[in-house]
């Protein structure tokens, strides 16, 4: 843990790009004003630099006037307020998480906001832990919605489930190539193919590159897809096709993001661990974490990387 | 009540602009009198003067906050050196308004000397911060107000214990109190020493807004279904189960009720479980779950006290009730 001695050098040293575990049902505003909060109460209980003095002059102007150094009201805590307060710190998301979805979340402090801003354009992958139940449809394809049909799921095998998400796998790759905005029968695109994945051209449309089933005890089951540009929704309605697929229904119950870029969910803050120590300890890991890969902020080609 | 709701609005709506008004006319008082004496209109502005200017101050400019005039107001100096917080005060303008008439010697004085006696020197400043309009109040209606609670049967130290717990019970007029007081005597049918428990235990209930704790009673007695008497065991047991929010409390009924099969009876005994957070009895309740020790029957082995799941730090949780490691408790919080 870091431990800091005043709140003038602790503010200082809050610049940087911090993760965070986002719960579900929380959404990412108020999780960032949650930080800016803690962070504030946390830089106000230190000791704060010391309150200034106060030259006046008093006396009668016939004789000569005394000059006197006084306390100055104006700058105490009690009259000004705190030192601190949510507006001195600038916090923005790399990427957004929405509100039911869970997991890693990439939050910049102060100069930090850069970062993110760098990470969003660069557009890192992530890696997605999506649980889903069989034998029901609902309207928004998610555990919140509507119940609109009910079907039966025994026919469904570890094996079926697999052929399928490897299916899918499968046409996602094709989509990935027309999508990376070159000729498909050139030889550049055959040069860049022959090298691995490639991002796509445009930064709405979701590429999901790859699948796999991790978990299946009917009518559970977890899906673990890495991809770029996906969206909750999108996610929610794999699992409705999927569904449909394996000729039966599925709903998705939870998203949970587990891996952006290199920042996985071992290095993530829990709720209770949002102060101001575990925070720097947490900015000064993920701060080595960027220095040792630079391509996560300058991508250099459409080739995938990290 | 329609007209200072009003007076309300327009002070809030004018807000920083009428505070600074009213304020240089106060501070400026003095000055601009003794201005006038002295001017003298056909002398010239170069020419040296003999008298004393000392009394002439600058202009004082509009500002936004109390900061600016501190420095010049005895009055706004002896309050903090009381401790009282004024940042917290100046977010309400039309208080601000009627403070700034007050003079510490003259109006200040002999109401903090009253509240010393109940509330002690150290917490007068939390007190003035959030109350501050106490000290418009007269003097002889607070002494009113006191003499009330010890004809209901209010002793010393719980009528101590209720003026520095709630700093706005003294704003209330004895027929307000006495009204609230009737109100929580015949909705849960308490007797009357019930009714002092009640209110030297949770103080702020008796004033807090009625409407909030009649939904909350209905909450509880119909949504949750407890019996009348149950309610009244409960309220008495954890009065500020009727400040909290409805749906919050509804929330978490249902978690602890329909997904933990926690039995009406186990909540009576230990009502303290409503007032914890949702999400730390759920993701407590659900490493349980995934240990397979979530068995809260204390007729069977392994019992747990629902108790458990609200107190304690989660290391020593852990290490007590769940047997393991605080880190494989934060790996599990990682995969909800």
């Amino acid at each position: 843990m870091v431990q800091f001695r005043d709140a003038v050098s602790a503010y200082k040293a809050l610049n940087g790009l911090i993760c965070v575990y986002k719960p579900p049902c929380v959404p990412v505003k108020q999780v960032m004003h949650i930080v800016k909060t803690n962070l504030c109460r946390d830089l106000n209980a230190l000791p704060g630099r010391p309150i200034e003095k106060r030259v006046e002059i008093v006396g009668s102007t016939t004789e000569p006037m005394q000059v006197k150094l006084v306390p100055n009201y104006a700058d105490n805590p009690l009259v000004c307020g705190p030192r601190y307060i949510n507006d001195d710190i600038r916090c923005s998301w790399a990427t957004h998480l929405g509100l039911f979805s869970s997991g890693v979340l990439l939050l910049g402090i102060n100069e930090g906001t850069r970062i993110t801003y760098k990470i969003n354009v660069g557009r890192p992958t992530r890696a997605f832990k999506v649980h889903g139940q069989l034998g029901k449809a609902t309207d928004t394809y998610f555990w919140n919605g509507r119940t609109m049909e009910r079907s039966t799921f025994h026919h469904i095998t570890r094996e079926k489930m697999d052929k399928v998400v490897a299916h899918m796998q499968a046409a996602h790759q094709k989509t990935m190539f027309e999508q990376s905005g070159l000729q498909m029968d050139s030889q550049q695109t055959y040069e860049l193919a022959s090298q691995g994945l490639i991002r796509p051209a445009d930064n709405k449309l979701p590429v999901i590159y790859g699948m796999k089933c991790v978990y299946f005890n009917p009518p559970n089951f977890t899906l673990e897809i890495q991809s770029v540009n996906e969206y909750d929704k999108y996610l929610w309605t794999l699992i409705h096709d999927l569904g449909v697929q394996l000729k039966s229904t599925a709903y998705c119950t939870a998203v949970q993001c587990i891996r952006q870029g290199k920042f996985d969910v071992d290095l993530a803050l829990l709720r209770k661990h949002w102060s101001l120590e575990h925070i720097a300890y947490n900015m000064n890991m993920c701060q080595e974490i960027l220095d040792e890969n630079e391509r996560l902020l300058k991508p250099e080609s459409a080739i995938l990387s990290a | 009540m329609a007209l200072s709701s009003a007076f309300n609005k327009f002070y809030k709506s004018f807000r920083n602009r009428e505070i600074t008004k009213q304020l240089c006319g106060y501070l400026q008082y003095a000055t601009s009198s003794s201005l006038i004496k002295n001017e003298d209109f056909g002398a010239n502005a170069l020419k040296p003067v003999s008298e004393d200017l000392s009394t002439i101050t600058p202009y004082f400019p509009n500002t936004f906050n109390l900061a600016a005039y501190v420095n010049q107001s005895d009055t706004l100096k002896n309050l903090v050196n009381l401790n009282v917080n004024l940042s917290k005060i100046e977010k309400k303008p039309f208080i601000v308004d009627k403070i700034l008439k007050l003079d510490f010697e003259k109006d200040m004085k002999s109401h903090i000397i009253f509240l010393n006696d109940f509330v002690g020197m150290e917490e007068i400043g939390n007190f003035i911060t959030k109350n501050p309009m106490i000290l418009c109040e007269p003097l002889e209606d607070l002494q009113v107000r006191v003499n009330y609670l010890y004809s209901k049967g209010f002793k010393g130290d719980q009528i101590n214990r209720i003026i520095s717990k709630n700093p706005f019970w003294l704003m209330f007029s004895t027929i307000r109190i006495d009204d609230r007081l009737g109100f929580y005597q015949k909705c849960l049918t308490l007797c009357g020493r019930e009714v002092r428990d009640l209110a030297v235990k949770q103080p702020k209930l008796i004033t807090y807004n009625l409407h909030a704790v009649k939904c909350n009673l209905f909450v509880i007695k119909e949504e949750m279904g407890f019996e009348d008497n149950e309610v009244k065991e409960i309220v008495l047991n954890k009065p500020k189960l009727l400040m909290l929010n409805q749906r919050n409390l509804l929330e978490r009924f249902n978690f602890i009720h329909n997904e933990m099969k926690i039995s009406h009876q186990t909540i009576l005994k230990t009502p303290e479980i409503l007032m914890c957070r949702k999400f730390r009895i759920k993701q407590r309740h659900l490493f349980l779950e995934k240990l397979g020790r979530s068995q809260y029957n204390p007729k069977k082995e392994n019992y747990v006290p629902i108790k458990s799941l609200i107190e304690d730090t989660d290391t020593e949780f852990c290490r007590n009730i769940a047997k393991c490691s605080v880190d494989d408790f934060n790996t599990f919080l990682k995969t909800l």
